[in-house]
C-alpha cells in the first residue's frame, strides 16, 4: 500500500493539480451558464408581462 | 449535512478527474505522445490564463485551435487510442488469470536452455516505466510468453535474433528491439554489445534485463545500471519473482 503512494509520485501530483484546475474551471463555466439561463428566463418573463399580446394568436 | 454531501461530491468529482489524468499520463509515459501531451497541457493552461485575464481575441484564436486540435489529437494518438481501448477490454480481465510464476518459469527455462547451447539472448522485462520507444524500434510480436518461442526468436541466422526482446505485462511485445548502449566509462571494456545494451536500458528505465552470453553461456541480470553476472537458475528465479510483478503494473 505504502509502495502504491510512493510509485509515480510526480505523475500523481501533476494529475491532482490538473484535476483541481479542471474542476474549478468547469465549475465556473457552469455557474456562468446557469446565470445566463436565469437572465434569459427573467428577460423573457418580463417581456411577456410588458407585452401580454405577444404570445396570443392574431384575431381574425 | 448538505455541506458534507456537497463536499463529498466535489471530492469524488476531483477524484474521478485525477484518475482520468493519471491514467492518461501513465499511458503516455514512455511513448512519443508524451511530448504532444505536454504541448496540449501548456496550451490548455495558456487558454485558462488568457480567459481569466480577459484577453478575448487571444482566447478566440485558441478556441478555434482547440476545435482543430481535436481532429489532430485523434490522428496523432490513433495507435495509442486503439491500443488503450484494447487494453481496457482485455488486460483488466486477464489480470485475474495471470500466472506470474509461470511466466518467470518460462523465461528462466528459455535462458538456461539458451545458455547450455551458448546462444546469446537479451530480454528486457518492463516494469513501471513503459518501454514503448524500444518496442517501436523492433518487430511486433504480441504473443504469450513461452520458452519455445523465446528460444526460437534467439536462434542464430534467423531474422528476429538480432537485438533484444521486450516482455510487457504477460506478453512478448516485440523482438529485434534496439536498446541504448551504456555510456558509463567505468563499465569494463571486456563487456560485449549485448551487456552494454542491457546496462544502457537498465540505466534509463526500471526494466529488468536478462542477458545470456554468447561466449560463456553465463546468465546475467542488469537492474538500475548494475550487472549481476553468472546467475544460476534459482537465483534468476528469485530475482525475477522479487522484481517482476505483471499484475501490479499499471499498463493502460
Amino acid at each position: 500500500m505504502n509502495n502504491w503512494f510512493l510509485n509515480n509520485v510526480w505523475i500523481k501530483i501533476v494529475s491532482l493539480i490538473l484535476a483541481i484546475i479542471t474542476w474549478f474551471y468547469v465549475n465556473e463555466e457552469l455557474i456562468k451558464e446557469k446565470q445566463m439561463t436565469k437572465q434569459l428566463y427573467k428577460s423573457s418573463v418580463i417581456s411577456q408581462i410588458r407585452n401580454p399580446s405577444y404570445d396570443k394568436k392574431p384575431v381574425k | 449535512m448538505n455541506d458534507n454531501i456537497s463536499l463529498a461530491k466535489i471530492l469524488i468529482e476531483i477524484g474521478i478527474l485525477w484518475f482520468v489524468y493519471y491514467g492518461i499520463l501513465i499511458f503516455a509515459r514512455g511513448t512519443r505522445g508524451v511530448y504532444v501531451l505536454r504541448g496540449i497541457t501548456l496550451i490548455t493552461l495558456f487558454f485558462i490564463i488568457t480567459k481569466q485575464l480577459g484577453f478575448e481575441r487571444i482566447n478566440w484564436i485558441l478556441t478555434k485551435i482547440f476545435a482543430l486540435s481535436v481532429l489532430a489529437f485523434l490522428i496523432i494518438f490513433q495507435q495509442e487510442i486503439r491500443r488503450g481501448l484494447a487494453n481496457i477490454g482485455q488486460r483488466r480481465w486477464s489480470r485475474f488469470f495471470l500466472k506470474e510464476s509461470e511466466i518467470i518459469k518460462e523465461i528462466t527455462t528459455a535462458c538456461f536452455l539458451l545458455s547450455k547451447r551458448k546462444i546469446g539472448a537479451l530480454i528486457a522485462i518492463e516494469r513501471e516505466t513503459r518501454l514503448e520507444n524500444y518496442i517501436e524500434s523492433g518487430i511486433d510480436i504480441d504473443a504469450k510468453v513461452n520458452s519455445e518461442l523465446l528460444m526460437t526468436i534467439f536462434m542464430p541466422n534467423t531474422p528476429l535474433h538480432d537485438g533484444g526482446i521486450v516482455i510487457a505485462g504477460e506478453r512478448i511485445a516485440a523482438s529485434g528491439c534496439l536498446f541504448p548502449l551504456t555510456q558509463n566509462p567505468k563499465v569494463s571494456t571486456m563487456l560485449g554489445t549485448r551487456h552494454r545494451a542491457a546496462l544502457g536500458l537498465s540505466e534509463e528505465t526500471d526494466a529488468i534485463v536478462v542477458i545470456v552470453s554468447e561466449e560463456t553461456g553465463g546468465v546475467s541480470v542488469a537492474i538500475g545500471g548494475r550487472l549481476t553476472h553468472d546467475l544460476d537458475r534459482e537465483s534468476l528465479e528469485r530475482v525475477l519473482s522479487n522484481l517482476y510483478r505483471p499484475d501490479k503494473k499499471d499498463r493502460k
